[in-house]
């Protein structure tokens, strides 16, 4: 069917380098399409910086660029969690920043002057690139059939699970690590396949560098030692496992160490006694095969079940020991969340709190990956099918990964690659068995003659029909257009759902030209050029990152939530009644607090809707202060209106998301439109803070904190005097008559 | 040329002298144009200090407390009205702006009138609170001028105020009694530290109002030295509000009258002109005022390098601080001495103080003292603060504050492994095992290479 130029080109020793020239030009143009893809929020809005986590980030990496790297890994910062401070460089991940520090002095090394911006706005699409020929090389060790890795590496550089964390200005850690998950993966199969020292040696170096670069690096660490783990138990221990899994082990593991904010977690936490665990069993068992060649069978059973009897005993005695007497440091909250999906909502509030800490919603499979989700299983039953060790590890983390992304809606991106392999490797197979099978003897014999399965040999005898040309053209059309309709998913997908920078918000008007609502770069600005260097700003920690790196301004708390206390006391002080927080605020310096109001314009993600995870956050240090039942009125209504309880009336949150409010309105007409509610028609009242600037569209309400009163009043005696209230007698006190001495 | 200089030098020097450390335009607000010549040794004294005397009506329309948004007068001293109140220029919130603008008041109140409810309404803000009726006087039938009161026993004889506690400094003091004519009482708020008495009543006095003409007295809101006749408030700012209550104390007849009281037999001059004298110097800053000057930290390790006041220190660093303390005496600077009894303090502060400790006198220059100390910075990082704050009732309020930065150890600055003693099983281990495995390689490579090339030659 294929004429005979064609023909030439594919085939023999000119059509081997035609095949490799097309494979790098495809997966050029698959890199290509990938970084294009992930412009669309550059592109509509401007190269910003999006999100949260990023800023910080950015900030981070702005730091690093201009103090260089010594001052960068000493770094503590005093303009975050004010006036703790945060040793910043020695409680992040330094792999980020350092990617894009290096990239910068390289570009200007190079004499290619490039803002430090633009450099962190596009590293994520750069590197999904990265992911996409890392994602090749990977599929190619799965199976030999030659289009699965480019399929996979398509897969890859499009599908939205990936997208939704790399898009352009999304300059997160998972911008450059799942790359480096994918690679390191990559390596460490090449590791097992080839049990060579310098295979694990590479892996060890990426690990090393994954560490640096996500706290998701314990996936790898767990994963591998359960790889090695079901490979033991299924009796496929070999030399070439014992080289790779211990040159891993010994090495990445020091690797790991270095960075100042992992330490010495990999000997004493037990998210990583695993790995430890899975390295002395590695050993025992190559003892067992060494001594097996010297011993009797019957007596070398005997010892060997001694062995075991005996190793397992003191291993468990020992870290029951060790856990008890907390020389390896309990599981972590986020780890027990991810057993038992109700944990985190009662013990650990401020985990709960978070969007992406969520349990995912089925359809969110289907958006995210497509059609990827259904030839996913049928990829890992291919792999079932032939089973050698690569397999097992494909299996493995498939069912590992399925479990976690279905607990929390962020680890979804460690799903994505293995579906876009088992995916792969399912379509693969399809087109291969559809299209290239020929009525005659098989031209891709040569190919699949090496791993002749049992499975293929059975279909290839049974199947007559599929080689006529009605069924070829019907499955390629229908591969084909599931391809296409994958595509325009995606491209769908990405446009409108993962590309809004969520700093910048945009709206459609009723004539459908767009309405960019720009609330939050106006008020953090408002902040940088009208407020002192070094005032405090309180706002709910959602906030602080931006905060420090729009508004330049030193904040309470930040997404960093590394002190629960510190943002419970925000918590109460927003929670409280003015006469409470004013002390607190005083306390902490503040000079402005920022909240969050959608009540104008209905947007949803404003602090009222946040306000009872303060409540409870606070709830959770000062039980008898703060009271989530207080907020809800008598029937469990959570209202803003005449019936709100009065908690949540008296709330310096509610006071400061509506004052004023009420005079945009024709008297007793005010309407949240978020709530749907009709607010009272009598404001709340401020004394302790000032109004100092509300945004356009009243997104951004920025109060300044008052200072004490001059004359030793109180703030509502000061306010009600300048109202022009007169006191007409001092207030009565209750009691005996105190006199006063000096 | 000389002496010209000098004569110019000299005429500044006297325009100088006694002047207020707050500027010199006084207002002074006197209803009756009449009364002006009751007072006129007061107001000499005070020309003679160097005020500048501004006499107003509370009726006049153009009287304002404010010009172009800043206050027109440094001072303003007040004397009773008769009418119902001060008017539209000088109401509660005017002089409650004024007060919060810096600006000294001096209010006179008197018991023969009532007093307006403006003005007391203005002293509840102030946490001066009058008697509800707001026409009492002041009764002691123990402490009273035989001469001019002996049937009324209105006219209170008290000795001059001396120390009010023990670690403040005495402004008031002297020898002789004062005469306190017809005086309105009033009483301070109970937990407020901005207010203090200067002249307290006797213990025997009492509040009487004579117009309800009782034969007892029932219900009293205070009695004895609960009752203030002189009394001082210093806003946080340190403007000074004082609150006379007797204003016939002021007048030229009582600055030279002679009064007897009823134990002793003879009789003694006043006090008033000297009492008024210092009464003045204090409320229009004269007296009293603290000035801050240089504040300096640094290392107290290596003198030569030290930079002053860094913005950041490190944890277990060895600081250095001091500060410079002058106090402002009628017409200029001279060094402060703290109060015996009294301390001055210097805290170091993140959320709550770590470090308070006493600042000790170190230097002295012509004009101030310089106080310091000398600490380790506590071992917990974090944005601290050195805050000195001195609030005692008289002297003006000192509050400092500066930030700094306390990091953490560098990872550089950790002793090395070797210098921790203890540390040497581990390094010594650690060599070993190198040592050892390459002397196993050396072993492995070089032991037995010919028998594996005869068998390979054999095979």
């Amino acid at each position: 069917m294929a004429d005979s130029p064609v023909d030439a080109l594919l085939k023999g020793s000119s059509g081997r380098t035609t095949r490799g020239m097309l494979r790098i030009i495809i997966l050029a143009i698959i890199a290509a399409a990938a970084v294009s893809s992930r412009l669309f929020s550059v592109i509509r809005f401007e190269s910003i910086i999006h999100e949260f986590d990023p800023w910080f980030n950015f900030r981070a990496t702005k730091y690093l660029v201009q103090h260089g790297f010594h001052s960068f890994w000493d770094w503590f910062d005093d303009r975050t969690w004010h006036p703790l401070g945060r040793v910043t460089g020695g409680t992040l991940y330094p792999g980020l920043m350092v990617t894009s520090g290096v990239i910068y002095h390289i570009l200007r090394f190079l004499t290619i002057p490039v803002d430090i911006r633009n450099i962190c706005v596009l590293l994520a699409p750069a590197f999904s690139g990265l992911t996409a020929f890392a994602m090749y090389l990977l599929t190619c060790e799965m199976t030999v059939s030659p289009s699965a890795g480019l399929l996979a590496a398509a897969f890859m550089g499009i599908t939205p699970g990936y997208i939704s964390r790399s898009v352009a200005g999304s300059y997160d850690n998972e911008a450059i690590a799942i790359f480096l998950l994918v690679f390191t993966f990559y390596l460490w199969i090449k590791a097992v396949k080839n049990g060579s020292i310098m295979w694990g040696a590479l892996t060890a170096l990426f690990y090393g560098y994954m560490v640096s670069a996500w706290g998701g690096y314990v996936f790898i660490t767990n994963l591998i030692p359960l790889h090695v783990f079901v490979l033991l138990c299924m009796g496929r221990y070999s030399p070439r496992l014992y080289i790779s899994y211990t040159t891993w082990y010994a090495l990445g593991t020091l690797a790991s160490m270095q960075i100042p904010f992992v330490g010495f977690l990999p000997i004493r936490n037990s998210d990583h006694m695993s790995a430890l665990g899975i390295f002395g069993l590695i050993q025992l068992v190559a003892f067992a095969e060494f001594v097996r060649g010297f011993i009797p069978g019957k007596q070398f059973q005997r010892l060997l079940t001694t062995m075991i009897i005996l190793v397992a005993a003191v291993a468990f005695l020992g870290l029951v020991v060790l856990s008890a007497s907390g020389v390896i440091a309990p599981w972590s909250g986020r780890f027990y969340s991810l057993w038992d999906t109700g944990y985190a909502k009662i013990h650990i509030p401020i985990i709960a709190s978070v969007s992406e800490h969520q349990p995912t919603a089925w359809p969110a499979f289907f958006f995210d990956l497509n059609f990827l989700i259904w030839l996913f299983p049928a990829g890992v039953y291919m792999c079932f099918r032939e089973l050698h060790d690569e397999h097992v590890f494909v299996i493995i983390y498939s069912v590992l990964a399925s479990y976690f992304a279905g607990v929390m809606v962020r680890l979804m991106l460690t799903l994505t690659p293995i579906v876009c392999v088992a995916a792969a490797v399912a379509l693969s197979t399809i087109i291969d068995t559809y299209v290239l099978t020929t009525p005659g003897p098989l031209p891709r014999a040569k190919s699949s003659a090496e791993s002749s399965s049992d499975g293929l040999r059975s279909t290839r005898g049974a199947v007559v029909g599929i080689t006529s040309y009605v069924s070829k053209a019907m499955i390629t059309v229908s591969v084909a257009i599931y391809l296409l309709l994958f595509v325009a998913h995606c491209t769908w997908v990405t446009s409108n759902a993962y590309s809004s920078p969520s700093v910048v918000l945009a709206s459609r008007l009723p004539d459908g030209s767009q309405f960019i609502i720009d609330d939050y770069r106006e008020a953090y600005y408002w902040l940088r050029q009208n407020t002192p260097e070094n005032a405090k700003i309180m706002s709910w920690w959602d906030y602080g990152y931006q905060i420090g790196g729009m508004a330049d301004r030193p904040t309470l708390v930040d997404n960093n939530t590394w002190n629960n206390t510190h943002i419970a006391t925000v918590g109460k002080a927003m929670s409280s009644r003015e006469e409470v927080s004013y002390p607190i605020l005083r306390q902490h310096d503040v000079d402005y607090v920022l909240v969050v109001f959608g009540g104008l314009l209905g947007y949803s993600g404003d602090d009222i809707n946040k306000f009872l995870w303060m409540v409870r956050i606070a709830e959770g240090i000062w039980p008898d202060e703060v009271k989530e039942r207080d907020y809800f009125t008598a029937r469990g209504e959570y209202r803003v209106d005449d019936e709100a309880a009065p908690a949540m009336r008296n709330s310096l949150m509610y006071k400061m998301s509506y004052h004023n409010y009420h005079n945009l309105f024709q008297p007793g007409q005010a309407m949240d439109r978020v709530r749907g509610s009709r607010l009272p028609a009598e404001g709340p009242q401020l004394s302790t803070l000032e109004e100092a600037y509300t945004s356009e569209n009243w997104i951004i309400r920025i109060y300044k904190v008052k200072d004490l009163d001059n004359l030793g009043r109180s703030h509502n005696n000061a306010v009600a005097f300048d109202r022009g209230q007169k006191r007409k007698r001092a207030t009565k006190r209750k009691g005996p008559r105190v006199l006063r001495t000096e | 040329m000389r002496w010209c200089l000098s004569i110019l030098l000299f005429c500044f020097l006297a325009v100088a002298h006694a002047l207020s450390s707050s500027g010199n335009r006084l207002l002074v607000v006197l209803e009756d144009a009449d009364d002006k010549g009751l007072y006129s040794t007061f107001w000499g004294d005070l020309e003679a200090r160097g005020y500048d005397l501004d006499f107003q009506s509370p009726k006049s329309s153009d009287l304002s407390l404010f010009k172009y948004g800043e206050k027109a007068y440094d001072h303003l001293l007040i004397l009773p009205p008769r009418s119902k109140g001060l008017g539209p220029a000088l109401s509660p919130k005017n002089i409650v702006d004024f007060v919060n603008k810096d600006g000294n008041v001096l209010l006179g109140l008197s018991g023969k009138s009532t007093t307006p409810s403006a003005i007391s309404s203005l002293l509840i803000e102030l946490d001066f609170h009058m008697s509800s009726d707001r026409s009492s006087v002041i009764v002691d039938h123990f402490n009273y001028d035989t001469i001019s009161a002996p049937e009324k026993h209105d006219v209170l004889i008290v000795p001059r105020p001396g120390q009010l506690r023990s670690d403040t400094k005495d402004f008031f003091g002297g020898e002789g009694v004062l005469a306190f004519p017809t005086a309105s009482p009033h009483t301070l708020g109970d937990d407020n530290n901005l207010v203090a008495p200067i002249v307290r009543a006797p213990a025997t006095a009492y509040s009487y109002n004579p117009k309800e003409d009782a034969g007892s007295v029932e219900e009293v809101a205070a009695t004895g030295s609960q009752l203030a006749i002189v009394s001082a408030m210093q806003g946080r700012n340190s403007a000074r509000f004082t609150l006379l209550g007797s204003v016939e104390s002021l007048q030229d007849q009582w600055f030279s009258a002679t009064v007897k009281t009823p134990g002793s037999g003879k009789k003694t001059p006043t006090a008033n002109r000297e009492f008024a004298q210092q009464l003045t110097a204090w409320t229009f800053k004269e007296t009293g005022v603290l000035k801050v000057g240089k504040v300096e930290h640094s290392l107290a390790t290596d003198v030569e390098l030290k930079e002053p006041n860094p913005t950041m220190y490190r944890i277990k660093n060895e600081i250095v601080y001091s500060i410079e303390l002058s106090e402002y005496d009628q017409d200029h600077f001279v060094p402060f001495e703290v109060p015996t009894n009294d301390a001055l303090q210097l805290e170091f502060t993140m959320l709550s103080p770590f470090h308070r400790l006493n600042l000790e006198p170190s230097g002295r220059t012509a004009n101030s003292t310089i106080y310091s100390t000398r600490f380790t910075v506590p071992d917990q990082h974090g944005i601290f603060s050195f805050r000195v704050n001195y609030k005692r009732p008289f002297f003006s309020n000192i509050e400092e504050k500066e930030e700094v930065t306390v990091r953490h150890f560098a990872h550089d600055e950790y002793p090395r492994s070797w210098k921790i003693t203890g540390g040497w099983v581990w390094i010594a281990g650690l060599w070993s095992v190198i040592g050892g495995f390459l002397a196993f390689v050396v072993v492995w490579l070089y032991s037995a290479p010919k028998a594996t090339v005869e068998s390979k030659k054999t095979q």
